[in-house]
């Protein structure tokens, strides 16, 4: 008995039921009443006139930070997606081993969540706008580079050799045969990887580091939920203006979909695309005057206490197993709630309209809402730990895959589901038979990424308490202790390389076995 | 005989004009129809309206006498009744024959044994039967979709079509993309397979293919030119029928 392709999107939500049985051992119950005037806040946010200016100061701090760290993560990550690229070396060098070795060292910047690298400059320089901008740029830099050069080492050489051949020089010859089909597949991830800083930003407020996130958790921890609602309305509704904004785009120039499902061409209109990055410039410099962004203080470090001589003794006598089992155990809850409930939510939402809206609003907020805040409202009817922690993040990557789902759902499959539904076939089952078969691989595939991004963020409910390293390593942050932050920070980059690994398998194994009509799925280690 | 499919001045709006304008048509039980016309002419319009995908925004649709239901069971249950053969055959990659051909029992089955479908073989014997009668090898049951010749995937998307236990088939230019043998093979399968109290509705782009078909339905800018006996067309009026378009 071997499940199908379509059994397979839904097996991980089987996770619910399990969950539903450990519920009510960990919950108090004393805090219902404040979710329910949180609820009833949603209907009536604060229009002061005070509460707004001040929403709309901290969302532009937020936007602003975003976007230099965005854009210096691109810089960084094009520069450095070159340096680590196969192609590049073989063709310049003639061997591609110095490629292999630039992308182990990237592999430690990536491992380490933007959230620590924040706290991390927070310590050194001290309260600074450059510190959430850096934040974001270092760990996003080495994932845009990690993208970069996987794109750049599965182009077609054959344009490439044949200029070679024909004697250009290296440079030359890679910029005109690649650099072509590279732009519009990074301006497309590019665009995703804005979206990703939004809510990284915000993250980073929320840990203190200004802008928005500050905001939101001073009005949860008041109790100011009509306050706290008018800066998510308004986070929301730009968080959806830049995915609309962003899909456009995609859509305008024929850029690959999220899940390469569509089928489409590399992309076009390349003058175009060139003249809106270049416009950007002007605007990035204007938001680092306003933001008063100075890299210089980034070498002025501030007075750090004076850190005692290392115990590794009692670093060593961290409970170490019960740390990274509750890490994994939580990472693998959330990632199987995530990726178990949206194709579940999508199945059931399907055939009445105004459902789906719902969980398509549900899932805006939960992409939108930090993690650690979701958490915070958790702990108002949960005890804390690993659970709690587990659906805060799961909230969050729920309303990440659920939008990719609905979106490779809407470029693919539809033919055969038109046929189920044509022989009378209800549009659930239509769902599940016609849409659901094809993007089974696909989906798990980037779940399984996912699955590896939460196992990073897990560090960012550590506040939850009792949730693996995250929590210690939060605590040994705000105790200085310095031995067993290394430590701490070392163990975790060595699991998420160890998952990102694992993840990277799995991926491989799900788009490589052959299957179907053969849908050529660059998606899982682009999509990053 | 017995009407089984009845439209009554179908309009289906277009851009810029009618999809179908005021089509009015009858299918019996038993019959094989062979509906024309050029690219554009409406052809895969109508079959959408004959299978129930699309709703037209005026006239009415009947199904052996009862008003089509709007939505709902009712619908679906009407729509059971009636097959489609799609040109692209859209048949699920991913999963087996078997469970492709199951597939096309998904409208009478019920959530449970839909699931257990994707889980283990189901109704192995109805569906080795199905594939002997297109003269298929039983051994192709546990074979990915994917895994099969072109000619096989044809045959096994009559296998589905037959599956369904429909009496109306529904053909949207089956013969388009394949080799005259193929071509040639598939519209003789059909037309035996359109046997009372079953009836077939073809649309095709090559009157030379017309020989089987009791009767001809021309249509052009959506609407209806021509509804008459195989045995009276005037090779006049397919030449009208196709007038001012390429290839004619």
């Amino acid at each position: 008995m071997r499940p199908a392709a379509p059994l397979w999107v839904l097996l991980p939500a089987l996770i619910v039921l399990p969950l539903l049985a450990l519920l009510p051992g960990i919950s108090h119950g004393g805090g219902w009443e404040l979710v329910g005037q949180f609820a009833a806040a949603a209907l009536r946010p604060s229009l002061d006139p005070i509460v707004l200016g001040s929403v709309l100061g901290g969302l532009a701090v937020t936007a602003g930070m975003a976007l230099l760290g965005w854009a210096g993560s691109l810089v960084l990550g094009l520069v450095l997606g070159i340096a680590s690229s196969r192609v590049v070396w073989r063709t310049c060098y003639g061997s591609a081993a110095p490629a292999s070795w630039i992308r182990r060292l990237l592999a430690i910047p990536r491992s380490i969540h933007e959230l620590l690298w924040g706290l991390l400059l927070l310590q050194v320089v001290g309260l600074q706008p450059v510190v959430a901008v850096v934040a974001i740029a270092i760990p996003f830099g080495a994932l845009v580079a990690r993208v970069v050069s996987d794109l750049l080492d599965a182009l077609p050489t054959a344009s490439l050799e044949a200029l070679r051949c024909g004697g250009s020089p290296a440079p030359t010859a890679l910029f005109t045969a690649l650099g072509p089909p590279l732009l519009p597949q990074v301006i497309s991830y590019s665009g995703y990887r804005l979206e990703c800083a939004l809510r990284s930003a915000t993250l980073l407020g929320v840990f203190g580091l200004g802008g928005l996130g500050t905001e939101l958790r001073l009005t949860l921890q008041s109790l100011a939920f009509n306050e706290l609602w008018s800066g998510l309305w308004l986070l929301l509704a730009v968080m959806l203006l830049l995915e609309a904004l962003m899909g456009w785009l995609r859509r305008r120039w024929s850029m690959p979909a999220r899940l390469g499902l569509s089928q489409r061409g590399v992309g076009s209109q390349g003058q175009e695309m060139v003249a809106g990055a270049m416009a950007l410039l002007p605007v990035l410099v204007m938001v680092a005057w306003r933001l008063e962004v100075q890299p210089a203080t980034l070498l002025q470090w501030q007075g750090l206490p004076p850190l005692g001589a290392a115990d590794w003794g009692a670093v060593a006598a961290l409970p170490w197993p019960s740390l990274i089992g509750n890490t994994l155990l939580l990472t693998l809850v959330a990632a199987a709630l995530a990726v178990g409930l949206a194709p579940l939510l999508l199945l059931l939402a399907t055939p009445w309209p105004a459902a789906g809206a719902l969980v398509r609003g549900l899932w805006a907020l939960g992409r939108l809402w930090p993690p650690p805040l979701t958490a915070l409202l958790l702990l108002f009817v949960l005890q804390p730990g690993v659970l709690t922690g587990a659906l805060a993040l799961a909230f969050h990557n729920l309303g990440i895959l659920g939008r990719l789902l609905l979106e490779a759902a809407e470029t693919s499959g539809g033919n055969k589901e038109q046929a189920l539904l044509a022989a009378g076939v209800g549009p659930r089952l239509a769902l599940l038979y016609g849409r659901f078969s094809g993007l089974a691989r696909p989906y798990l595939a980037y779940g399984a990424y996912r699955a590896d991004v939460i196992l990073r963020e897990s560090v960012v409910v550590g506040l939850v308490g009792a949730t693996g390293l995250g929590s210690q390593l939060l605590e040994a942050l705000s105790s200085f202790a310095g031995d067993q932050l290394l430590a701490l920070v070392l163990a975790y980059a060595l699991l998420t390389l160890l998952g990102e690994d694992l993840s990277d398998r799995a991926r491989q194994w799900l788009l490589e076995t052959p299957h179907g009509d053969g849908h050529p799925q660059e998606a899982g280690g682009t999509w990053r | 005989m017995s009407a089984l499919l009845k439209l009554q001045d179908i309009t289906v709006k277009g851009r810029s004009q009618p999809r179908l304008d005021r089509v009015s048509l009858q299918v019996d039980a038993g019959e094989r129809i062979a509906l024309l016309g050029p690219s554009g002419a409406g052809k895969s319009t109508l079959l959408a309206v004959a299978n129930g995908l699309l709703t037209p925004q005026q006239g009415r649709v009947f199904w052996q006498g009862e008003a089509r239901a709007r939505s709902g069971r009712a619908r679906r249950r009407q729509q059971a009744r009636i097959g489609t053969l799609w040109q692209d055959l859209r048949l699920i990659e991913e999963l087996t024959v078997q469970q492709n051909l199951n597939a096309a029992r998904l409208a009478v089955w019920g959530w449970p044994r839909a699931l257990l479908n994707l889980l283990m073989p189901l109704e192995t014997k109805a569906c080795t039967t199905m594939l002997q009668r297109l003269d298929l090898d039983p051994a192709l049951l546990n074979q990915p979709v994917s895994a099969l010749s072109g000619g096989q995937r044809q045959r096994v998307a009559l296998a589905r079509l037959l599956r369904q236990e429909p009496q109306l088939l529904l053909a949207d230019e089956p013969l388009a993309s394949l080799d005259p043998r193929l071509a040639g093979e598939l519209l003789t399968l059909l037309l035996e397979l359109a046997n009372p109290p079953r009836a077939l509705l073809l649309s095709l782009h090559r009157p030379d293919l017309l020989a089987g078909f009791d009767r001809v339905l021309g249509l052009r800018a959506g609407r209806l030119v021509f509804d008459q006996p195989m045995a009276s067309l005037e090779p006049g009026q397919l030449a009208e029928l196709y007038a001012g378009t390429p290839g004619a």
